[in-house]
Protein backbone atom coordinates (compact mmCIF):
# COMPACT_ATOMS: atom_id res chain seq x y z
CA UNK A 1 0.00 0.00 0.00
CA UNK A 2 1.86 3.21 -0.81
CA UNK A 3 1.17 6.02 1.97
CA UNK A 4 2.29 9.93 0.67
CA UNK A 5 1.20 12.64 2.23
CA UNK A 6 2.23 16.51 3.06
CA UNK A 7 1.65 18.22 6.55
CA UNK A 8 2.67 21.77 7.77
CA UNK A 9 4.32 22.09 11.07
CA UNK A 10 3.67 25.29 13.00
CA UNK A 11 7.93 25.31 13.42
CA UNK A 12 11.24 25.93 12.27
CA UNK A 13 13.03 23.47 9.89
CA UNK A 14 15.69 22.89 12.62
CA UNK A 15 13.32 22.25 15.14
CA UNK A 16 11.42 20.11 13.40
CA UNK A 17 14.51 18.00 12.38
CA UNK A 18 15.50 17.84 15.88
CA UNK A 19 12.01 17.06 17.12
CA UNK A 20 12.22 13.74 14.25
CA UNK A 21 15.29 12.49 15.61
CA UNK A 22 14.73 12.43 19.33
CA UNK A 23 13.51 8.81 20.23
CA UNK A 24 11.95 10.43 23.77
CA UNK A 25 9.99 13.16 22.33
CA UNK A 26 8.66 11.30 19.29
CA UNK A 27 7.54 8.08 21.30
CA UNK A 28 4.67 10.52 22.82
CA UNK A 29 3.23 11.28 19.11
CA UNK A 30 2.81 7.83 18.32
CA UNK A 31 -0.54 7.14 19.24
CA UNK A 32 -0.48 3.89 21.44
CA UNK A 33 3.68 3.84 21.84
CA UNK A 34 4.67 3.67 25.10
CA UNK A 35 8.46 4.33 24.80
CA UNK A 36 11.11 3.79 22.07
CA UNK A 37 14.85 2.67 23.40
CA UNK A 38 17.60 2.89 21.49
CA UNK A 39 19.18 -0.16 19.82
CA UNK A 40 22.05 1.37 18.10
CA UNK A 41 23.17 4.45 15.99
CA UNK A 42 19.48 5.55 14.71
CA UNK A 43 18.03 2.63 15.31
CA UNK A 44 14.79 2.36 18.01
CA UNK A 45 12.88 -0.63 19.10
CA UNK A 46 9.30 -0.44 21.09
CA UNK A 47 6.12 -1.60 21.64
CA UNK A 48 2.66 0.03 20.10
CA UNK A 49 -0.76 -0.33 21.71
CA UNK A 50 -2.77 0.08 18.12
CA UNK A 51 -6.60 0.77 19.04
CA UNK A 52 -9.45 1.97 16.87
CA UNK A 53 -12.53 1.16 18.61
CA UNK A 54 -12.88 -2.30 19.71
CA UNK A 55 -10.15 -3.58 16.91
CA UNK A 56 -6.61 -3.77 19.34
CA UNK A 57 -3.39 -4.99 19.19
CA UNK A 58 -0.03 -4.77 20.64
CA UNK A 59 2.80 -4.64 18.31
CA UNK A 60 6.67 -4.55 18.96
CA UNK A 61 8.61 -3.49 16.24
CA UNK A 62 11.83 -1.80 14.91
CA UNK A 63 12.48 1.54 13.26
CA UNK A 64 15.67 2.02 11.39
CA UNK A 65 16.89 5.65 10.30
CA UNK A 66 19.12 5.73 7.04
CA UNK A 67 20.50 7.86 4.48
CA UNK A 68 20.47 10.99 6.73
CA UNK A 69 20.90 14.96 5.37
CA UNK A 70 20.39 17.13 8.04
CA UNK A 71 18.21 18.80 8.42
CA UNK A 72 16.34 17.61 5.78
CA UNK A 73 15.59 14.17 4.96
CA UNK A 74 15.80 10.89 6.06
CA UNK A 75 14.81 7.30 5.23
CA UNK A 76 12.92 5.47 7.57
CA UNK A 77 12.16 1.68 7.48
CA UNK A 78 10.06 -0.02 9.82
CA UNK A 79 9.58 -3.92 10.74
CA UNK A 80 6.64 -4.91 13.13
CA UNK A 81 5.18 -7.77 14.89
CA UNK A 82 1.70 -8.31 16.43
CA UNK A 83 -0.79 -11.45 17.23
CA UNK A 84 -2.62 -10.06 14.57
CA UNK A 85 -0.33 -9.77 11.91
CA UNK A 86 2.63 -7.83 10.67
CA UNK A 87 3.37 -4.83 9.00
CA UNK A 88 6.80 -3.61 7.18
CA UNK A 89 7.47 -0.25 5.81
CA UNK A 90 10.30 1.97 4.12
CA UNK A 91 9.85 5.57 2.95
CA UNK A 92 11.31 8.81 3.51
CA UNK A 93 10.85 11.60 5.16
CA UNK A 94 11.70 15.72 3.99
CA UNK A 95 11.08 18.85 5.69
CA UNK A 96 10.91 21.56 3.80
CA UNK A 97 11.43 25.55 5.26
CA UNK A 98 8.55 27.69 4.26
CA UNK A 99 9.28 30.45 6.42
CA UNK A 100 10.84 30.93 10.10
CA UNK A 101 8.13 29.31 11.90
CA UNK A 102 6.83 26.87 9.73
CA UNK A 103 7.96 23.81 8.00
CA UNK A 104 6.33 21.44 5.50
CA UNK A 105 6.81 17.81 5.89
CA UNK A 106 6.68 15.50 3.04
CA UNK A 107 6.15 11.67 3.33
CA UNK A 108 6.06 9.03 0.97
CA UNK A 109 6.37 5.24 1.40
CA UNK A 110 5.02 1.52 1.01
CA UNK A 111 3.41 -0.35 3.44
CA UNK A 112 2.92 -4.05 3.27
CA UNK A 113 1.00 -5.38 5.84
CA UNK A 114 -0.47 -9.28 6.45
CA UNK A 115 -1.62 -11.62 8.78
CA UNK A 116 -5.39 -11.73 10.14
CA UNK A 117 -5.63 -7.72 10.32
CA UNK A 118 -5.02 -7.90 6.50
CA UNK A 119 -7.22 -10.57 4.92
CA UNK A 120 -10.26 -8.86 7.49
CA UNK A 121 -9.34 -5.34 7.80
CA UNK A 122 -7.66 -4.86 4.68
CA UNK A 123 -10.59 -2.59 3.58
CA UNK A 124 -10.40 -0.16 6.67
CA UNK A 125 -5.95 -0.31 6.53
CA UNK A 126 -5.69 2.93 4.97
CA UNK A 127 -8.42 4.84 6.18
CA UNK A 128 -6.49 3.57 9.70
CA UNK A 129 -3.46 4.31 9.11
CA UNK A 130 -4.87 7.87 7.59
CA UNK A 131 -6.45 8.32 11.10
CA UNK A 132 -3.00 7.75 13.18
CA UNK A 133 -0.71 9.76 11.06
CA UNK A 134 -3.55 12.33 11.44
CA UNK A 135 -3.36 12.16 15.41
CA UNK A 136 0.88 11.80 14.51
CA UNK A 137 1.08 15.27 12.86
CA UNK A 138 -1.17 16.94 15.42
CA UNK A 139 0.47 15.74 18.07
CA UNK A 140 3.83 17.00 16.54
CA UNK A 141 2.66 20.06 16.35
CA UNK A 142 0.83 20.71 19.53
CA UNK A 143 4.57 19.52 20.94
CA UNK A 144 6.74 21.61 18.53
CA UNK A 145 4.14 24.90 19.53
CA UNK A 146 4.95 23.39 23.81
CA UNK A 147 8.65 23.07 23.24
CA UNK A 148 9.16 26.39 21.78
CA UNK A 149 6.95 28.60 24.13
CA UNK A 150 9.77 26.07 27.21
CA UNK A 151 12.68 27.71 25.20
CA UNK A 152 11.15 31.51 25.24
CA UNK A 153 10.35 31.38 28.95
CA UNK A 154 14.08 29.61 29.02
CA UNK A 155 15.11 32.44 27.29
CA UNK A 156 13.13 35.08 28.88
CA UNK A 157 14.75 34.38 32.66
CA UNK A 158 18.35 34.48 30.80
CA UNK A 159 17.87 37.42 29.23
CA UNK A 160 16.18 38.77 32.41
CA UNK A 161 19.26 37.61 34.48
CA UNK A 162 21.69 39.52 32.02
CA UNK A 163 19.94 42.93 32.28
CA UNK A 164 20.05 42.33 36.01
CA UNK A 165 23.82 41.98 35.94
CA UNK A 166 24.30 44.61 33.52
CA UNK A 167 22.06 47.04 35.78
CA UNK A 168 24.18 46.06 39.02
CA UNK A 169 27.61 46.75 37.01
CA UNK A 170 26.09 49.91 35.66
CA UNK A 171 25.00 50.77 39.58
CA UNK A 172 28.64 50.56 40.74
CA UNK A 173 29.99 52.55 38.20
CA UNK A 174 27.72 55.41 38.82
CA UNK A 175 28.52 55.43 42.55
CA UNK A 176 32.37 55.75 41.78
CA UNK B 1 -10.56 -19.15 14.66
CA UNK B 2 -12.29 -19.20 17.52
CA UNK B 3 -12.50 -16.19 20.21
CA UNK B 4 -9.54 -15.73 22.77
CA UNK B 5 -11.22 -16.64 25.89
CA UNK B 6 -13.28 -14.17 27.36
CA UNK B 7 -15.86 -13.90 30.65
CA UNK B 8 -19.30 -13.84 28.99
CA UNK B 9 -22.08 -11.82 31.70
CA UNK B 10 -25.89 -11.24 30.90
CA UNK B 11 -27.05 -7.74 31.59
CA UNK B 12 -30.86 -7.98 33.16
CA UNK B 13 -31.62 -4.11 32.51
CA UNK B 14 -29.79 -1.21 31.78
CA UNK B 15 -28.82 -0.46 35.11
CA UNK B 16 -27.28 -3.34 35.05
CA UNK B 17 -25.36 -3.31 31.85
CA UNK B 18 -24.10 -0.06 33.28
CA UNK B 19 -22.51 -0.67 36.41
CA UNK B 20 -20.53 -4.13 34.47
CA UNK B 21 -19.11 -1.42 32.26
CA UNK B 22 -17.93 0.99 35.14
CA UNK B 23 -16.71 -2.47 36.43
CA UNK B 24 -14.80 -3.75 34.07
CA UNK B 25 -13.68 -0.58 32.25
CA UNK B 26 -12.24 -0.96 28.83
CA UNK B 27 -11.83 -4.42 29.11
CA UNK B 28 -15.60 -4.89 28.69
CA UNK B 29 -17.65 -5.03 25.19
CA UNK B 30 -21.48 -5.01 24.79
CA UNK B 31 -22.61 -7.50 22.54
CA UNK B 32 -25.92 -6.75 21.21
CA UNK B 33 -26.55 -8.95 18.12
CA UNK B 34 -23.55 -9.96 17.89
CA UNK B 35 -23.04 -9.72 13.59
CA UNK B 36 -20.23 -7.10 13.72
CA UNK B 37 -18.74 -7.89 17.43
CA UNK B 38 -18.37 -11.66 16.95
CA UNK B 39 -16.64 -12.01 13.49
CA UNK B 40 -14.06 -9.73 15.09
CA UNK B 41 -13.55 -11.62 18.16
CA UNK B 42 -13.21 -15.03 16.01
CA UNK B 43 -11.06 -13.35 14.34
CA UNK B 44 -9.21 -11.99 17.45
CA UNK B 45 -9.33 -8.32 15.91
CA UNK B 46 -11.22 -7.67 19.09
CA UNK B 47 -10.11 -9.70 22.00
CA UNK B 48 -12.66 -8.23 25.24
CA UNK B 49 -11.58 -9.85 28.40
CA UNK B 50 -15.85 -9.41 29.57
CA UNK B 51 -18.51 -9.86 27.50
CA UNK B 52 -21.88 -7.50 28.34
CA UNK B 53 -24.66 -9.03 26.71
CA UNK B 54 -27.71 -5.91 26.92
CA UNK B 55 -29.62 -8.61 23.86
CA UNK B 56 -32.02 -9.77 26.45
CA UNK B 57 -32.85 -6.49 28.05
CA UNK B 58 -36.88 -6.55 26.93
CA UNK B 59 -37.77 -2.96 26.38
CA UNK B 60 -34.98 -1.23 24.45
CA UNK B 61 -36.46 -3.41 21.35
CA UNK B 62 -39.57 -1.32 20.99
CA UNK B 63 -40.52 0.85 18.44
CA UNK B 64 -43.14 2.90 19.01
CA UNK B 65 -44.34 6.36 18.04
CA UNK B 66 -43.84 9.14 21.06
CA UNK B 67 -45.93 11.96 20.59
CA UNK B 68 -44.35 13.43 17.20
CA UNK B 69 -41.71 11.28 17.31
CA UNK B 70 -40.82 7.53 16.22
CA UNK B 71 -38.87 6.00 18.66
CA UNK B 72 -36.46 3.08 17.81
CA UNK B 73 -35.00 1.20 20.70
CA UNK B 74 -31.28 0.58 20.21
CA UNK B 75 -32.22 -3.40 19.88
CA UNK B 76 -34.66 -3.45 17.34
CA UNK B 77 -33.16 -5.58 14.42
CA UNK B 78 -32.77 -4.59 11.49
CA UNK B 79 -35.86 -7.25 10.23
CA UNK B 80 -37.74 -5.62 12.85
CA UNK B 81 -37.40 -2.00 11.85
CA UNK B 82 -37.79 -2.85 8.47
CA UNK B 83 -41.29 -4.78 9.07
CA UNK B 84 -42.72 -2.00 11.64
CA UNK B 85 -45.47 -0.48 10.87
CA UNK B 86 -44.93 3.03 12.27
CA UNK B 87 -41.83 2.75 10.15
CA UNK B 88 -42.94 1.83 7.05
CA UNK B 89 -45.89 4.11 7.23
CA UNK B 90 -44.03 7.44 8.41
CA UNK B 91 -40.03 6.55 7.82
CA UNK B 92 -40.82 4.40 4.46
CA UNK B 93 -36.75 5.29 3.31
CA UNK B 94 -35.33 3.64 6.92
CA UNK B 95 -37.44 0.39 6.00
CA UNK B 96 -36.04 0.35 2.60
CA UNK B 97 -32.08 0.74 3.94
CA UNK B 98 -32.72 -1.68 6.43
CA UNK B 99 -34.38 -4.27 4.22
CA UNK B 100 -31.08 -4.26 2.20
CA UNK B 101 -28.39 -4.82 5.09
CA UNK B 102 -26.29 -7.85 4.64
CA UNK B 103 -28.94 -10.85 4.29
CA UNK B 104 -31.64 -12.68 6.23
CA UNK B 105 -29.99 -13.81 8.88
CA UNK B 106 -27.78 -10.65 9.73
CA UNK B 107 -30.94 -8.72 9.41
CA UNK B 108 -33.05 -10.88 12.26
CA UNK B 109 -29.96 -10.66 14.75
CA UNK B 110 -28.39 -7.45 13.77
CA UNK B 111 -30.03 -3.89 16.03
CA UNK B 112 -29.76 -0.60 14.85
CA UNK B 113 -28.48 0.22 17.92
CA UNK B 114 -25.21 -1.90 17.73
CA UNK B 115 -24.54 -0.94 14.00
CA UNK B 116 -24.48 2.70 14.79
CA UNK B 117 -22.67 2.06 17.94
CA UNK B 118 -19.70 0.24 15.57
CA UNK B 119 -20.12 2.67 12.87
CA UNK B 120 -18.12 0.44 9.99
CA UNK B 121 -17.61 3.11 7.16
CA UNK B 122 -19.43 0.91 4.69
CA UNK B 123 -22.47 0.40 7.04
CA UNK B 124 -26.30 1.28 5.85
CA UNK B 125 -27.66 2.74 8.45
CA UNK B 126 -25.38 5.87 8.78
CA UNK B 127 -26.61 7.50 5.31
CA UNK B 128 -30.49 7.37 6.23
CA UNK B 129 -29.45 8.72 9.71
CA UNK B 130 -28.12 11.45 8.44
CA UNK B 131 -30.79 12.18 5.59
CA UNK B 132 -33.42 11.91 8.11
CA UNK B 133 -31.71 14.27 10.97
CA UNK B 134 -32.06 11.43 13.55
CA UNK B 135 -31.00 11.72 17.34
CA UNK B 136 -29.62 9.21 19.17
CA UNK B 137 -30.13 8.83 23.01
CA UNK B 138 -27.19 7.35 25.07
CA UNK B 139 -27.77 6.76 28.97
CA UNK B 140 -24.76 6.45 31.51
CA UNK B 141 -24.55 6.47 34.89
CA UNK B 142 -24.96 9.99 35.34
CA UNK B 143 -27.83 10.42 33.61
CA UNK B 144 -29.51 10.50 29.84
CA UNK B 145 -28.13 12.52 26.86
CA UNK B 146 -28.52 13.68 23.31
CA UNK B 147 -26.41 13.15 20.28
CA UNK B 148 -27.58 14.57 16.85
CA UNK B 149 -27.21 12.47 14.12
CA UNK B 150 -24.88 14.68 12.64
CA UNK B 151 -22.97 14.94 15.38
CA UNK B 152 -22.28 11.10 15.94
CA UNK B 153 -20.00 9.75 13.43
CA UNK B 154 -16.31 11.16 14.38
CA UNK B 155 -14.04 8.98 12.52
CA UNK B 156 -13.31 5.59 11.46
CA UNK B 157 -15.20 3.39 13.50
CA UNK B 158 -15.67 6.12 15.84
CA UNK B 159 -18.60 7.78 17.48
CA UNK B 160 -19.13 10.64 19.86
CA UNK B 161 -20.58 7.68 22.42
CA UNK B 162 -17.96 7.89 25.21
CA UNK B 163 -17.10 4.80 27.40
CA UNK B 164 -19.73 4.46 30.05
CA UNK B 165 -22.26 5.27 27.30
CA UNK B 166 -25.00 3.02 26.06
CA UNK B 167 -27.06 3.91 22.63
CA UNK B 168 -30.24 3.42 24.42
CA UNK B 169 -32.86 5.07 21.55
CA UNK B 170 -32.88 6.29 18.09
CA UNK B 171 -35.66 9.12 17.55
CA UNK B 172 -37.03 10.18 14.62
CA UNK B 173 -39.31 13.09 13.06
CA UNK B 174 -41.29 11.34 10.71
CA UNK B 175 -40.21 12.04 6.82
CA UNK B 176 -42.82 15.35 6.20
CA UNK B 177 -45.91 14.77 3.88
CA UNK B 178 -45.41 15.39 0.69
CA UNK B 179 -41.45 14.67 0.76
CA UNK B 180 -39.26 11.92 -1.47
CA UNK B 181 -37.35 9.52 0.19
CA UNK B 182 -34.93 7.05 -1.00
CA UNK B 183 -31.92 5.11 -0.31
CA UNK B 184 -29.77 3.81 -3.18
CA UNK B 185 -26.50 1.59 -2.47
CA UNK B 186 -23.64 -0.50 -4.62
CA UNK B 187 -23.79 -3.24 -2.94
CA UNK B 188 -19.91 -5.41 -2.49
CA UNK B 189 -21.36 -8.93 -4.38
CA UNK B 190 -19.96 -10.77 -1.10
CA UNK B 191 -20.55 -9.13 2.01
CA UNK B 192 -23.79 -7.34 1.21
CA UNK B 193 -21.70 -3.64 2.86
CA UNK B 194 -22.44 -0.38 0.98
CA UNK B 195 -19.75 0.10 -1.45
CA UNK B 196 -21.29 3.57 -1.70
CA UNK B 197 -24.75 4.06 -0.36
CA UNK B 198 -26.80 7.38 -0.63
CA UNK B 199 -30.05 8.14 1.01
CA UNK B 200 -31.94 11.08 0.19
CA UNK B 201 -34.86 13.41 1.76
CA UNK B 202 -36.09 16.16 -1.14
CA UNK B 203 -39.24 18.39 -0.47
CA UNK B 204 -40.13 20.11 -3.42
CA UNK B 205 -41.92 23.47 -3.80
CA UNK B 206 -43.66 23.10 -7.80
CA UNK B 207 -41.06 22.03 -9.94
CA UNK B 208 -38.51 23.07 -8.23
CA UNK B 209 -36.57 21.74 -4.76
CA UNK B 210 -37.22 22.98 -1.90
CA UNK B 211 -35.03 20.96 1.20
CA UNK B 212 -32.59 18.27 0.17
CA UNK B 213 -30.62 16.28 2.32
CA UNK B 214 -28.39 13.59 1.63
CA UNK B 215 -26.23 10.92 3.78
CA UNK B 216 -23.58 9.44 1.69
CA UNK B 217 -21.91 6.11 3.40
CA UNK B 218 -19.29 3.86 2.31
CA UNK B 219 -17.49 6.91 0.24
CA UNK B 220 -15.15 8.40 3.50
CA UNK B 221 -13.88 6.80 6.69
CA UNK B 222 -17.35 8.13 7.86
CA UNK B 223 -20.85 8.76 6.24
CA UNK B 224 -21.41 12.41 5.59
CA UNK B 225 -23.87 14.89 4.68
CA UNK B 226 -23.21 16.11 1.25
CA UNK B 227 -24.12 19.96 1.50
CA UNK B 228 -22.50 21.19 -1.06
CA UNK B 229 -24.63 19.40 -3.60
CA UNK B 230 -27.90 19.95 -1.09
CA UNK B 231 -27.22 23.92 -1.44
CA UNK B 232 -26.60 23.32 -5.23
CA UNK B 233 -30.20 21.91 -6.07
CA UNK B 234 -31.85 24.50 -3.72
CA UNK B 235 -34.32 26.58 -5.44
CA UNK B 236 -33.22 24.48 -9.00
CA UNK B 237 -35.55 22.12 -11.21
CA UNK B 238 -34.96 18.42 -11.89
CA UNK B 239 -32.59 19.04 -14.76
CA UNK B 240 -30.20 20.62 -12.09
CA UNK B 241 -29.77 16.92 -10.31
CA UNK B 242 -26.80 15.98 -12.84
CA UNK B 243 -24.29 18.78 -12.17
CA UNK B 244 -25.57 19.28 -8.36
CA UNK B 245 -25.02 15.27 -8.06
CA UNK B 246 -21.18 15.77 -9.21
CA UNK B 247 -19.92 17.20 -6.28
CA UNK B 248 -20.81 14.70 -3.69
CA UNK B 249 -17.39 13.32 -4.01
CA UNK B 250 -15.81 17.08 -3.29
CA UNK B 251 -13.40 17.67 -1.00
CA UNK B 252 -13.87 14.13 0.68
CA UNK B 253 -10.95 11.79 1.39
CA UNK B 254 -12.35 8.33 -0.37
CA UNK B 255 -11.54 5.29 0.89
CA UNK B 256 -9.21 2.78 -1.52
CA UNK B 257 -9.33 -0.57 -1.09
CA UNK B 258 -9.24 -4.23 -2.47
CA UNK B 259 -12.97 -3.76 -3.40
CA UNK B 260 -12.89 0.01 -4.83
CA UNK B 261 -10.18 2.32 -5.62
CA UNK B 262 -10.58 5.80 -4.11
CA UNK B 263 -11.59 7.14 -8.09
CA UNK B 264 -14.09 4.52 -8.59
CA UNK B 265 -15.61 5.47 -5.50
CA UNK B 266 -16.10 8.81 -5.81
CA UNK B 267 -17.50 8.00 -9.03
CA UNK B 268 -19.97 6.18 -7.70
CA UNK B 269 -21.46 8.22 -5.40
CA UNK B 270 -21.70 10.97 -8.16
CA UNK B 271 -23.82 8.32 -9.53
CA UNK B 272 -25.83 7.01 -6.98
CA UNK B 273 -26.25 10.21 -5.63
CA UNK B 274 -27.46 11.73 -8.93
CA UNK B 275 -29.96 8.10 -8.55
CA UNK B 276 -31.34 8.63 -5.48
CA UNK B 277 -32.49 12.01 -5.87
CA UNK B 278 -33.93 11.72 -9.22
CA UNK B 279 -36.09 8.43 -7.50
CA UNK B 280 -37.10 10.40 -4.39
CA UNK B 281 -38.37 13.83 -6.58
CA UNK B 282 -40.26 11.03 -8.39
CA UNK B 283 -41.75 10.22 -5.30
CA UNK B 284 -42.44 13.52 -3.72
CA UNK B 285 -45.47 15.56 -4.38
CA UNK B 286 -44.72 19.27 -5.57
Amino acid sequence: MKIAGEQNLSASRDSVWELFNDPDRLSRLIPGCEKLEVLGPDEYGGTINVGIAAVKGVYSGKLKLEDKRAPEHYKISLDGKGKQGFIKGAGTLDLEAKGANETLVKYAGDVQIGGPLMQVGQRMIESASKMMLGQFFAAADAELKAHAVGQVARQGIFVNFWRWIVRVIASLFKRS
Amino acid sequence: MYPASFEYHRAASIKDALSMLKQFGDEAKLLAGGHSLIPMMKLRLAQPAHLIDIGSIKDLSMIREDGAVIDIGGLATHADVESSTAVKQKLAMLSECAALIGDVQVRNRGTIGGSLAHADPAADYPAAILALEAEIKVESESGARTIKGEDLFVDLMTTSIRSGEILTHVRIAPIPAGAGAAYLKYRQPASGFATVGVAAVVTMKGNNFDKVRLGVTGLAAKAFRAKAVESALSGKGRDAIASAASHAADGIDAMSDIHASAEFRAELARVYTARAIELAASRAKS
